[in-house]
């Protein structure tokens, strides 16, 4: 999964009133969705402070601008302001010419208590460089407290529909479902066709999703070309080009809640390994929801969710490394990584973190 | 192999991680099974392959590690694929 990002790479830390999003490589269209999903998870948790450290990223295009200043919009409504750290000249220009730089704070390493440093050469601490607070935190913290938690969990949703939609080889289009006040919308989806599809769904009152949420067991449609269920949606899906769907139910306390939907352009795109997969996606989505329900989304299960989603995906990127450098399966790499961290004394997703990073840094060095 | 699986719950306990702090690790290092699934291997419900079992061995050994011990817990793909290097 992660060749599709190239050597695009996303980073988390968090200081007491701050979340940081590092980012490395390009944000194209091919990663902004990445990049959006998690803003958008650090954006709803909260925080007073949102920096996102762009020092070592390639460039940014369309779909990149459009996540920052989707991002500033939404900080906007509570007060907030995004901070831009260590921006190039570069970037500081495109910044300009689109206006976002009025929408944005620009950190300017020169303006801090740190001394004037290029972008490279900063260190670890100084990347946690308290930055300066907006006047009126209290009235935001005020305002953020007394929100509901909607927005968080549509926030954590956005992100696991990304993640499927990366993962899931096949995937052309992901969406979550749920039943809010008494009636099913989608609250999360990778793209507009996905959208449609649960609409059309909605307005015919019959489809894999609606039944998945209704059932609370999967629905899979191979080939939509030869599917008899479902009459009044079929010809619909059909005709935006979607060939084979596979519905997953989300669960909370043993009832349904609602469904993730994952669509494909190709018929029989979801053998058992993407069924296995879209499961474990939904019980992810359904993980968000229980714990929802239980009053216990915080800022610290937000956390703990994107840290292991993070944390997992660098792990998957070092086997693969492993893997396609020594020629070995799966398990072997894994093995390996188990017995090599085991012997550095580290966790696996150190040891992982390290692997990732020489080789990205052999990478550029062959440039 | 009903033995490994009382190793994983009883290592589970030892550490007191709850069933889904563990699944949360044993995510994180790629496991493929649900919380519930997971939940039935310690249980003895459901018998894990020896990668599946593995990685649950490895999320409760970084656990022992992080409470400053070593790898109690035994990996079932250590005995015959040791890495010729």
């Amino acid at each position: 999964m992660s060749h599709r990002f190239g050597e695009f790479e996303i980073a988390v830390g968090f200081d007491v009133d701050q979340a940081i999003l590092v980012v490395r490589g390009d944000v194209d269209v091919l990663t902004a969705p990445t990049f959006g999903a998690m803003l958008g998870v650090l954006v709803e948790q909260g925080h007073p402070n949102v920096v996102v450290d762009v020092g070592a990223l390639g460039f940014m295009d369309a779909a990149g601008l459009g996540v920052i200043a989707e991002m500033s919009a939404r900080l906007a409504e509570t007060s907030r302001m995004l901070t831009m750290r260590a921006v190039s000249r570069q970037t500081k220009r495109i910044l300009d010419i689109t206006g976002l730089n009025e929408l944005v704070r620009l950190e300017e390493p020169f303006n801090s208590n740190v001394p004037a440093l290029g972008a490279e050469q900063r260190s670890d601490d100084d990347s946690l460089a308290v930055v300066s607070k907006p006047a009126d935190l209290a009235a935001d913290l005020a305002r953020v407290g007394s929100q509901p938690n909607h927005n968080l969990i549509d926030a954590a949703l956005r992100l696991v529909t990304v993640l499927a939609g990366a993962t899931v080889e096949g995937a052309d289009g992901v969406s979550v479902t749920l039943e809010r006040h008494g009636r099913l919308s989608t609250v999360a989806s990778t793209n507009g066709t996905v959208l449609l599809m649960d609409d059309h769904q909605y307005e015919t009152g019959e489809g894999p999703c609606l039944a998945a949420a209704a059932d609370g067991h999967w629905f899979h449609s191979e080939s939509l070309a030869d599917e008899a269920r479902w009459p009044a949606f079929v010809p619909r899906a059909l005709e935006e080009g979607i060939a084979s769907i596979l519905s997953t139910p989300l669960m909370a306390a043993e009832r349904p809640l609602g469904a993730l939907n994952i669509y494909s352009n190709t018929e029989r795109a979801f053998g058992p390994r993407q069924q296995e997969l879209a499961a474990l996606f939904a019980s992810q989505a359904s993980g968000i929801l229980s714990d929802a329900g239980a009053d216990a989304v915080d800022e610290q299960l937000g956390r703990r969710i994107l840290d292991g989603l993070l944390a997992r995906e660098t792990i998957a990127r070092a086997e693969g490394m492993l893997m396609a450098r020594e020629h070995l399966n799966a398990e072997k790499a894994a093995a390996i990584m188990r017995r090599s961290a085991r012997t550095a004394g580290v966790a696996v997703v150190q040891h992982a973190a390290e692997i990732v990073a020489s080789v990205a840094s052999e990478l550029s060095a062959d440039r | 192999m009903s033995e490994t699986v009382d190793v994983l719950e009883q290592a589970r306990r030892e550490v007191g991680l709850s069933l889904a702090d563990l699944w949360m690790r044993y995510f994180t290092l790629g496991g493929m099974s649900t919380a519930l699934e997971v939940e039935a291997i310690l249980y003895g419900a459901l018998i894990a392959n020896a990668h599946d079992r593995d990685v649950i061995a490895v999320a409760l050994n970084e656990r022992f590690a992080e409470l400053g011990g070593d790898h109690p817990v035994p990996y079932a793909g250590d005995d015959d694929d040791e890495p010729d290097d």
